[in-house]
């Protein structure tokens, strides 16, 4: 476990260098809130809610999908994939620990720096300029009660480790395939429609949103966003959450599995 | 001027040759890069099904939007791929750069030759889908000038798009840092131009008129081919600058380029 928690924090340093890079991302992620917020006002115009989500909910719910790119690492992971096709996995294999449990811990340091770096800067953002981006009166929604908090909390790591998880497992491919990286765009591209990243999955029609609900993504995304909105019942929450932990342990046992399989086929040539 | 044509076809053939070498690789990019707009657009759809339109905009003129700024800026993606700033900027850093300025060519030609995205060639086909689709469900009424106008306005986006990678390349010869905030123009400004710009908070708006004039290239032209008024008020002549407002965006990064290749220390290493 120490070794574990060493990964963790060298990860999350090394994650913490690149400050000028973060900070213009930091840019980019609330300019992108700030066109997504302006339409969603567009969209509601006249109406009070769609879908039981507020005008105001929908504006925060745009800064939520801004604050998750980091942690969940949003638009590409290839970490795996390249570390198989450099040959460095090697002598990763190597070490005293599953190579599972490994990236596993290297993840967690990188979700925890792109939190604070990204995620908690957004939300300020957010937070101290909603004026700039919702009509007057409107004000950033926040989980109402201390229970809803922890759902949160809870829901963002189960949120986390479906991610890694799905991510780990599009990588393995890399094992068999040297165009792994392809085989991994395409889990990200799906997962941006699915997840309700680019929009919630409340605004789609009923049947498309059960298609996305046979897929992991809704319980990353989805899941937090709303728990954090309010959107569920107590019950409705308890049944998110054993959703995502029931993807989390389904997939985690998937990789495992595939791991196994990939390592025996695993040829490194000398050089 | 013909020596360098003949020169960039000659580079860009090898280019796009060595593409081809991996050809799974190239169609697999080819099918992602062709999904992600159909997954986007398909969200948006859905999205404006449940809402009824945006802005008082039906999908029909959304999708107008949406398709052509899409081709535009995916063709100039593709055919630009040499000048998009995180690529030119790893140039630079590796000192590649130094030896394409040791080359007797030209600088543009032998840039533009390095790199070609024909992965993306389906984005662009896809944006005129959209925008043909969106033409037919908007029942947009043809005139000569207005089909005579319209291919105008694409060179004008390109120009735009074009005059911004050049910005974002020359600002690599001083940091390659911050270039991720380049996206804000080129990305950004995609998907900005992609909604009927009304709909944005007038200061926003205004620094997208004034500052950089995005709003005339997209938006304003739409409002010409739909005979929509227009609802803020600017002069009749309006929707018709966008050749105009590109070109000249390309010829201050032009200047811009110029002055920054004059300053240009190699990274040394």
């Amino acid at each position: 476990m120490r070794l574990q928690l060493e990964l963790v924090r060298l990860a999350f340093r090394r994650h913490l260098a690149y400050r000028a890079a973060a900070l213009a991302g930091l840019a980019t992620n609330f300019f992108f809130g700030l066109l997504r917020a302006a339409v969603m006002v567009a969209l509601y115009g006249e109406r009070q809610e769609m879908q039981g989500v507020t005008l105001e909910a929908a504006i925060t719910y745009t800064g939520l999908s801004q604050a998750v790119i980091g942690p969940l690492a949003m638009f590409s992971w290839l970490e795996v994939t390249r570390a198989v096709h450099s040959g460095e996995v090697a002598s990763d294999l190597l070490k005293p620990m599953g190579y599972y449990g490994f990236w596993l811990a290297r993840d967690v340091g990188r979700a925890l720096a792109t939190f604070l770096w990204r995620s908690v800067t957004i939300l300020l953002a957010y937070v101290f300029m909603f004026r700039l981006l919702a009509p007057p009166g409107a004000k950033f929604v926040l989980p109402e009660s201390l229970a809803q908090w922890l759902a949160v909390v809870l829901a963002c790591c189960l949120a986390w480790w479906v991610s890694f998880s799905w991510r780990f497992l599009a990588n393995v491919s890399a094992f068999w395939s040297p165009d792994a990286r392809g085989i991994v765009r395409l889990a990200f591209i799906f997962s941006w429609f699915a997840s309700g990243f680019i929009m919630p999955l409340r605004f789609y029609p009923d049947w498309v949103v059960e298609l996305c609900m046979l897929t992991p993504f809704p319980h990353t995304v989805n899941s937090i966003v709303e728990i954090y909105l309010g959107l569920l019942s107590g019950p409705e929450i308890l049944a998110t959450l054993g959703l995502q932990l029931a993807w989390g342990l389904a997939l985690c046992g998937a990789c495992l599995l595939a791991l196994r399989a990939g390592v025996r086929r695993l040829v490194i040539l000398g050089g | 001027m013909i020596v360098e044509l003949g020169l960039y076809r000659r580079m860009l053939g090898a280019t796009v040759r060595s593409l081809m070498q991996h050809r799974v690789s190239f169609f697999m990019q080819l099918i992602s890069a062709t999904l992600i707009t159909l997954v986007e657009f398909g969200a948006l759809v859905l999205v404006l099904q449940r809402f009824d339109g945006v802005g008082g905009w039906s999908i029909g003129e959304v999708a107008m939007l949406y398709g052509f700024v899409a081709a535009s800026f995916k063709l100039l993606e593709t055919v630009g791929a040499g000048f998009d700033p995180h690529d030119f900027g790893d140039q630079v850093r590796l000192g590649r750069f130094d030896q394409i300025l040791l080359r007797p060519a030209g600088l543009v030609t032998q840039v533009l030759a390095g790199k070609f995205d024909l992965h993306r060639i389906g984005q662009v086909v896809e944006g005129f889908v959209i925008f043909g689709v969106g033409v037919a469900l908007a029942g947009v009424v043809w005139t000569p000038e207005k089909l005579a106008y319209l291919p105008l306005v694409f060179v004008g986006q390109m120009a735009f798009f074009a005059g911004l990678y050049l910005m974002g390349s020359t600002i690599t010869f001083w940091t390659v840092d911050a270039i991720e905030a380049m996206n804000v123009l080129t990305y950004g400004g995609q998907e900005m131009m992609s909604y009927p710009m009304h709909i944005y908070q007038p200061w926003l708006r205004r620094t997208f008129t004034y500052f950089i004039p995005a709003i005339f290239l997209n938006y304003y032209p739409a409002l010409y081919l739909l005979d929509r008024p227009d609802p803020l008020g600017m002069p009749a002549w309006a929707p018709f600058i966008a050749p105009l407002v590109g070109l000249a965006l390309l010829l201050v990064a032009w200047r811009f380029w110029r002055f920054g290749l004059r300053h240009y220390q190699s990274t040394g290493s």
